[in-house]
């Protein structure tokens, strides 16, 4: 699943909310059954990311060599096919403007360590965040449960390793704009919002970054280590005219240093667009309910191919037969010309890692090319199983969470189409412009993704926008309807989160203007 | 996984709020929270994966007083030495200078605490018990639940595994009135998704039980059967046309209502005019026969708490009364800005500000079986799945996608899917027709099937 919160939603993410169907207490975060219940949702949300800032009295990093030789060589069974350390330290900041104040800054520090051992098909996973020795070592003890045999392989010593080539800084993104720098522009986004437009009741602005330092230590004993930074800022908006309220967000970021959002001029473009989209929806009408053509704009409308086709093409559930796509590779899955490729090693974007959580390097993989299928994205333990090569997608949302195949940055390549052309080409049905969230079960293929932006047109023209309406469809048959494609590809501004199994990582969408002859538009208006 | 190695959290906690005085800070709170539990998965019979997990966190809120009220900043870290603890609240000070004052901020002080008998006849009538279940144990568990399933048909055609999970929260709060106490909560699941046929015809669909002991979770066959039993009934589903109906939300989606209600009467939403239900206090938003009730002492429930986040003593809050809202749930801060006295629904995360949420939330059911419910509305369609995230809390705009059976001639047919309901959340709660006898209890909520007439369905045809 993928979503974009709007700044309301960010505050049902903390865990003061109520979530009725899950974890019923305040405090404990209970993963477990959500397994199950929850599916794979895209968010387009960053905020509530692990982050850190300050320095650690006791910090994970400090654990002395010696002690996580003696961790590995005590947790590895000679019969492993797989094993590694994840120490992690992460700080976050985050600023939240509301009703003309800066009044909620907060902070996290968090740091601990997995150990991970695989074999086969199966694996044991314990981590900790106390680093007394007996501690760690309980841990290496616990990961090894899985063991069938006493036997332990060779002892073997830590190599550190150089990573490769940097998609990212490696400084802290916090470092070159103070929390007084950053109150400061939250305070300018809500005078700009406020004097955009007199309708203007609220505004939420938030901005919040994440440092993060990983080191994975393999079986092989190498030692790679990453400084991942993440930024994020949102800006959303109530607007009321005659008794009616409406809503509108914006938001961008991505992998570099927070005075980008300055130097870019990207908090006023975010919030001209959050104004834009609230008085917008002011004159929305219903939407129509029933089976038509959609044109969708480029950027994060590519949330249609994370839902459609991305969770069902990553390797666990391939492997396991459970996706709808599981026995299709060298098939047609899409229409002609449809290529669709997911690279985690992009540039600065929000999806991007210089390597994986396994310590694979980051590329470009092709999932669809010209129509057909022809690669799943996989972690190491699936690609193993299936015979094939990892493809740098094996993520975890921190170290105390398991490794699975993840998306990066997925987005679909440009076509030959002129995006005017293709909206006039609409005789009757919608033009989806933006999204919130979406949501696929991979079994049956089917998906929703929900519109925040979008108009009903007739005979190639718009009329008017519509209300926030659930667009539905198959995921193996969708992109085979996709009868144009536009030049214009666009990725999303930075603002997606994916979850799956309970586990949230920061991902990328991207898309250029396209149609698709037919889905389902959930509309009120029969 | 054993209950004996707690820490003390309500010193660490009670601790950390001296620290931040000594920072400078005119007023704080704390948290300390321990977590420690496996979880382990089985899948065709043989072991995927154990995790164990053993963490722990403190996060602080503080307060410093300026000329224009109170400012406040949060922060947390896993990092409980004593030396963790000053660098937190020196930094968490620091913070709350940046922050801009708000003079409605309220210090965490003087709340209506539990007195110290209530907290005693709390502990003797809730002891902290072990949950139940050790690793194999919850191993064989999953491993029972996973066969009931595949044993139950020829037509379960692959499994994606059964999960079973125990362990312990141990909670403790302190505030710089002097005020701390703590608790534990335990808790067991058991959960499993199967799939029946094969291809582009797959379906699949789950069963999951959460209680606080092992003893009382259902048993490992009847989550399995009933995993079995919902996915085989869903085979075959077929697209829906586009029509205006009566649906039926099954409990397992009629939660999802009381969370609608919930998020639109929080009080902090309703503030900042978040909520499509801000002008509605003592005004019927619901047919009469619908009361909604919050309990924080429940048999049956997972949300037991004596204190809220902010140490106010919890009561019983009928929330719906005869179709009528009775009052916005409240903090102390939403409270002092809407004139009212809190309603003890502070919710509290290790950072940030205090939100809202409930104990246990029951929707009490009629006298009505569901076969009259469906006898009654003749023409329908059950919805069994909800998709997506197409609801607008200022509006209350709704449109999501679904999942279900067709209901004919009062009775439930034929699977259907691929198609959307849409309405308004306004529209729908005061459209309800009809809600069954069926309580069901989902952790912390209780409802029984729910029927709406009026709602619009986009489908396929």
């Amino acid at each position: 699943m993928l979503r974009f919160f709007d700044s309301k939603e960010m505050k049902d993410l903390k865990p003061t909310n109520n979530i009725i169907t899950q974890a019923p207490t305040t405090y404990s975060v209970n993963q477990l059954s959500q397994r199950i219940h929850t599916y794979f949702v895209l968010k387009l949300d960053a905020t509530f990311l692990p982050s850190k800032m300050r320095p650690m009295s006791t910090s994970i990093l400090s654990i002395a060599p010696e002690t996580l030789t003696k961790m590995l060589n005590t947790m590895i069974p000679s019969d492993a096919d797989d094993a590694d350390l994840y120490l992690q330290h992460s700080t976050s900041e985050s600023l939240s403007l509301e009703e003309g104040r800066v009044k909620h800054v907060s902070a996290s520090t968090s740091q601990g360590i997995g150990a991970r051992v695989i074999k086969g098909e199966v694996s044991g996973h314990a981590y900790t965040d106390r680093f007394e020795t007996s501690a760690l070592m309980d841990a290496a003890q616990a990961s090894r449960a899985i063991a069938e045999s006493g036997k332990m392989r060779a002892p073997l010593a830590i190599q550190p390793q150089a990573c490769q080539h940097q998609h990212y800084t490696t400084v802290n993104p916090m470092q070159h704009m103070d929390m007084g720098a950053r109150k400061a522009l939250l305070e300018k986004i809500d005078q700009l919002a406020r004097s955009i437009d007199s309708r203007v009741q609220q505004v939420f602005a938030n901005i919040s970054a994440s440092f993060s330092d990983i080191h994975i230590i393999r079986m092989d004993g190498i030692h790679l280590s990453d400084q991942r930074p993440l930024v994020r800022l949102n800006v959303s908006v109530v607007v009321e005219e005659g008794g009616q309220r409406e809503t509108g967000s914006a938001g961008g970021g991505g992998r570099f240093d927070l005075t980008r959002l300055i130097e870019t001029n990207q908090a006023e473009q975010l919030t001209r667009e959050a104004v834009r989209i609230a008085l917008l929806n002011l004159d929305a009408k219903a939407a129509p309910a029933g089976l038509m053509p959609v044109v969708l704009g480029s950027g994060w409308p590519g949330i249609l191919l994370h839902e459609a086709i991305g969770h069902g093409l990553e390797g666990d559930f391939n492997r396991k037969g459970t996706s709808v796509f599981a026995g299709k590779m060298g098939k047609a899955i899409a229409a002609q010309g449809v290529t669709v490729v997911d690279d985690g090693s992009i540039q600065d974007r929000r999806g991007s890692l210089n390597f994986d959580d396994e310590g694979i390097t980051t590329q470009r993989n092709v999932l669809i090319e010209d129509g057909i299928l022809v690669g799943y994205m996989q972690d190491k333990q699936n690609a193993r199983l299936m015979g094939v090569a990892p493809t740098g997608n094996g993520r975890r949302e921190s170290y105390a969470d398991p490794i699975q195949p993840r998306m990066t940055n997925t987005f679909m390549l440009a076509g030959k189409d002129n995006p005017s052309d293709i909206l006039a080409s609409l005789d009757e049905g919608i033009y989806a412009v933006n999204f919130g969230g979406g949501q696929v079960d991979i079994t049956s293929g089917k998906f929703v993704f929900t519109t925040s932006e979008a108009y009903y047109v007739k005979h190639g023209k718009i009329q008017y926008p519509v209300k926030g309406a659930t667009l539905a469809g198959m995921g193996h048959e969708v992109l085979q309807k996709v009868s144009m494609i536009g030049d214009d590809l666009q990725l999303d501004p930075g603002v997606g989160t994916c979850g799956k199994g309970g586990q949230s990582v920061p991902v990328g969408v991207g898309m250029p203007t396209i149609r698709v002859d037919a889905l389902t538009v959930g509309g009120t208006q029969a | 996984m054993s209950t004996s190695k707690q820490p003390c959290i309500k010193e660490l906690s009670y601790k950390l709020v001296e620290f931040a005085k000594q920072s400078g800070a005119s007023h704080a709170d704390a948290l300390a929270i321990v977590d420690t539990g496996e979880s382990i998965d089985v899948r065709h019979g043989q072991l995927e994966s154990i995790e164990r997990e053993d963490s722990r966190g403190v996060g602080l809120r503080a307060f410093v007083q300026t000329q224009q009220g109170l400012a406040f900043a949060s922060a947390s870290t896993s990092d409980v030495s004593d030396t963790g603890l000053k660098q937190l609240a020196k930094q968490v000070v620091d913070m709350a200078n940046i922050s801009e004052p708000d003079p409605d901020s309220i210090a965490p002080e003087g709340a209506n605490h539990p007195s110290h008998e209530d907290i005693q006849a709390w502990e003797v009538k809730y002891p902290t018990q072990h949950h139940g279940w050790d690793t194999h144990q919850a191993k064989e568990a999953a491993l029972a639940c996973e066969h009931a399933a595949l044993a139950y048909s020829n037509d379960i055609s692959n499994s994606e595994g059964a999960s079973a999970s125990f362990g312990e929260t141990a909670v403790a709060y302190a505030a710089s009135d002097g005020f701390a106490a703590d608790y534990t909560r335990t808790s067991c699941s058991l959960s499993l998704s199967v799939i029946a046929g094969k291809d582009e015809s797959m379906q699949r669909d789950y069963a999951y039980d959460r209680a606080r002991l092992a003893t009382t979770l259902a048993s490992p066959e009847s989550i399995g059967e009933e995993a079995a039993q919902r996915t085989l009934r869903r085979q075959g589903a077929a697209p829906l046309h586009s029509h205006n109906t009566t649906i039926i939300f099954e409990p397992r989606i009629a939660t999802s209502i009381l969370g609608h209600l919930i998020s639109a009467i929080n009080g902090r939403n309703v503030l900042q005019k978040q909520s499509f239900l801000t002008d509605t206090i003592q005004q019927p938003i619901f047919p009469d026969f619908i009361h909604i009730s919050d309990k924080p002492e429940h048999e049956h429930g997972m949300g037991n708490r004596l204190f809220d986040g902010e140490g106010t003593h919890c009561k019983p809050m009928n929330i719906i009364e005869s179709g009528v809202l009775t009052g916005f749930l409240t903090d102390r801060y939403a409270a002092k800005r809407l004139g009212t006295t809190p309603t003890g629904h502070a919710r509290r995360g290790l950072t940030g500000d205090t939100g809202i949420g409930t104990s246990n939330l029951i929707l009490k059911p009629s006298d009505v079986s569901v076969q009259a419910m469906l006898q009654d509305i003749g023409e329908g369609v059950l919805i069994t799945e909800l998709m997506g995230f197409g609801v607008n809390g200022v509006t209350g705009d709704y449109s999501r996608g679904a999942a279900g059976f067709l209901i004919e001639k009062g009775q439930i047919t034929s699977p259907v899917q691929g198609f959307t309901i849409a309405g308004n959340l306004k529209d729908m709660f005061a459209n309800i027709s009809h809600i069954g006898d069926d309580l069901t209890w989902f952790g912390a909520s209780a409802v029984p099937s729910i029927a709406i007439a009026n709602m619009m369905i986009a489908g396929e045809k």
